[in-house]
């Protein structure tokens, strides 16, 4: 099913309430950059730093294995999907791990890492609170820092076995059973939100800890990252802690922010994953790789926020998303660049302005194929007398077939009237 | 000063009666405005679902020799301003051009009715003529200027559904986008909606006469005109 019958049954279900808790973030996300005076001149700046990183991608990889390894971590690099996911496998495989629990990181969602280790045995545990909603559920994450948006307390009681629906008391509960996950774990993924090029550290923010934990306490600890989350500096960091959790939640700062290094008791290993990303550095759609992923563009839009992020079928929905979805399958995600009114609201949240409006557009055009009588009406309307001729032909069509023709439109609106004199009729 | 009035397509066909008012508008400052013969399409249809166009350029070559170029629409400024083209810089929107331009204001202080503004995408977000609600930047709405009566907005100033080619691919959200801008507008009491993009205001209408809603939706240059016709 495409975007738009999946976002019909969506809002039947769940539209009014869905819109209402994300609108109610964006207004928090409002009040937070508010606070900050300088938010304009801070957005510049992380755009800058942004093209600085993408531009010189090849150098600031290179310049951050270097000092990682000099850290004491130990640096793979996977070309795909396929290879980030063998790689981990075969670290836990070296381990004999059986369990593994997992911090959210949109990258393994994106390589399917779950199921290629659980179709090896390996049992995945997600550990965000959100994630493992989802992940009981048998379903993806909705939205990618609140995967769990698109469910009601009803159904997390439910999944839980619980009557009590609670909040607190569902955290509580999901919290008990997730700390006995954490003990025994043979292994920790995670993602990182960025990579400090200078340093060869990793900057992982969450709310919860969990990934912490995580990194902590298992003997193995592995991030899994693309490549365009480096960052030149610590200096550089600054600028990009101080935006992404105001943005994407109206919170000052996550509550946890932990920098890492070497690991004191036992082994860190960072994957840095391209799958695509180096190639898309030498297309019209380079500008996507300055996402942060802090799921703003999400949070604001007006589509998304009635159609839920599931009618976008891609591991990251909404603006970014559909940029991002036809990418990587064009045939099936064609209709995503379209599911948008260009209402332009996404690039005014964007913390590295990426010109959404101006790619979306692109990205139509991209997964459109050549149409004859596109091109015959596009050639006609060249000349004003073409266009008049389209406009009488339109005035002698009896108004049911126009109604038909724009069915779409006259399912759920009436039709307007077409007045009998045009203003230029030269 | 040479001055051309852009008469977008869809009011030519569906609304003429804005592409009249306009002009009017624009004559009442005395203005030396024409109305070139040879203008079709901005392009913009072909441009937002994805066909390649050179609507743009021929747009420019009706249009580059005047001064300035008024359009009441702001999708189609935004359309030709964000190509490089020689006329890009010189099209404005009719409530941009009242007020940057001709820097006239409170056109309609003693209005009657109580106005409902509905600021609508391009003009808010591509062309700012206001401060869209997800930036740090003061306060500012140059239509509200230009009208300079009490004026009821909406509590969000997000989208109205529209979206061209979106109503056409996604009926159902276009249709709830555009009830909740409605109801949002409905109900704070307003006796009139307008905007300055008729597409916004169709859009709105044809919902509000699906659900037999009584509101009266008009769009800018028609309460401008009715405030500024000497005659009546």
């Amino acid at each position: 099913m495409k975007h738009y019958e999946l976002a019909i049954n969506f809002y039947k279900q769940k539209g009014p309430r869905h819109d209402k808790a994300l609108w109610a973030i964006r207004q928090k996300r409002d009040k937070a950059i508010k606070e900050v005076d300088e938010w304009e001149e801070l957005r510049e700046k992380a755009s800058k730093i942004k093209d600085e990183v993408i531009n010189n991608l090849q150098d600031y990889v290179k310049e951050f294995i270097k000092n990682a390894k000099k850290e004491g971590i130990e640096l793979f690099f996977a070309k795909d999907a396929k290879e980030h996911n063998e790689i981990v496998f075969d670290l836990l495989k070296e381990i004999n791990a059986k369990k593994v629990v997992k911090s959210k990181s949109m990258l393994t969602e994106e390589c399917g890492l779950n199921e290629f280790l659980e179709k090896r045995g390996i049992e995945v545990i997600d550990t965000d609170l959100g994630e493992r909603i989802v992940q009981l559920r048998g379903e993806k994450p909705s939205h990618i820092v609140l995967p769990a948006i698109h469910t009601t307390k009803e159904e997390v009681a439910e999944i839980l076995g619980e009557s009590n629906t609670d909040p607190t008391y569902l955290t509580h509960k999901m919290r008990e059973l997730l700390r006995n996950e954490f003990l025994s774990a043979d292994a920790g993924i995670s993602g990182a939100n960025f990579l400090v090029a200078d340093k060869g550290w990793a900057v992982v923010c969450t709310n919860e800890g969990n990934a912490d934990l995580g990194a902590v306490l298992p003997k193995l600890h592995i991030i899994s990252v693309g490549v365009e989350k480096i960052v030149p500096s610590m200096r550089d960091l600054g600028v990009f802690l101080r935006m992404l959790a105001r943005n994407a939640t109206g919170q000052k700062i996550t509550t946890y922010t932990s920098i890492f290094g070497r690991k004191e008791n036992g082994k860190r290993v960072i994957v840095l994953v391209d799958n695509g990303r180096f190639e898309r550095l030498n297309t019209e759609f380079k500008e996507t790789l300055k996402c942060i992923r802090c799921s703003a563009c999400l949070t604001t839009c007006p589509v998304f926020r009635r159609s839920g992020g599931h009618a976008y079928r891609y591991v990251i929905p909404g603006p970014i998303g559909s940029l991002l979805a036809p990418l990587n399958n064009k045939e099936e995600y064609s209709d995503l660049p379209f599911a948008c009114t260009l209402c332009n609201s996404c690039e005014m949240v964007c913390p590295v302005k990426i010109p959404f409006s101006k790619q979306l557009v692109k990205m139509r055009e991209y997964v459109t194929k050549d149409d004859f009588a596109f091109k015959f009406i596009e050639t006609s309307l060249h000349s004003p007398f073409a266009f008049k001729l389209f406009s009488k032909i339109i005035r002698l069509t009896p108004k049911s077939i126009l109604k038909k023709a724009l069915n779409e439109w006259s399912k759920y609106k009436e039709f307007p009237t077409i007045p009998p004199k045009r203003f230029i009729d030269g | 000063m040479k001055i051309a009035l852009h008469v977008p397509c869809y009011i030519n066909e569906l609304n003429p009666e804005i592409a009249k008012k306009t002009l009017l508008i624009l004559r009442h400052f005395n203005l030396d405005v024409k109305v070139p013969k040879e203008q079709t399409c901005c392009g913009q249809p072909f441009i937002n679902s994805g066909h390649p166009t050179t609507l743009p350029q021929k747009f420019n070559e009706v249009f580059k020799n005047y001064d300035y170029v008024v359009s009441p629409s702001s999708s189609c400024v935004s359309t030709i301003r964000s190509q490089t083209l020689e006329v890009s810089k010189k099209m404005f929107e009719l409530c941009e051009f009242l007020h940057d331009v001709l820097k006239v204001k409170n056109i309609a202080k003693n209005y009657p009715k109580k106005i409902a503004l509905h600021n609508s995408c391009h003009s808010l977000r591509h062309l700012f003529e206001g401060s869209p609600s997800e930036l740090n930047i003061p306060y500012f709405n140059k239509i509200k200027e230009v009208l300079g009566c009490e004026i009821i907005e909406a509590s969000r100033d997000e989208c109205c559904g529209f979206g061209g080619v979106f109503s056409l691919k996604e009926g159902f959200i276009s249709y709830v986008m555009g009830r909740n801008k409605l109801d949002d507008l409905l109900n704070k009491n307003p006796d009139v909606i307008t905007g300055v993009d008729f597409s916004c205001l169709m859009h709105l209408e044809s919902i509000a006469k699906k659900d037999g809603d009584n509101i009266e939706i008009k769009h800018i240059s028609e309460i401008l005109w009715e405030c500024l016709d000497e005659t009546l």
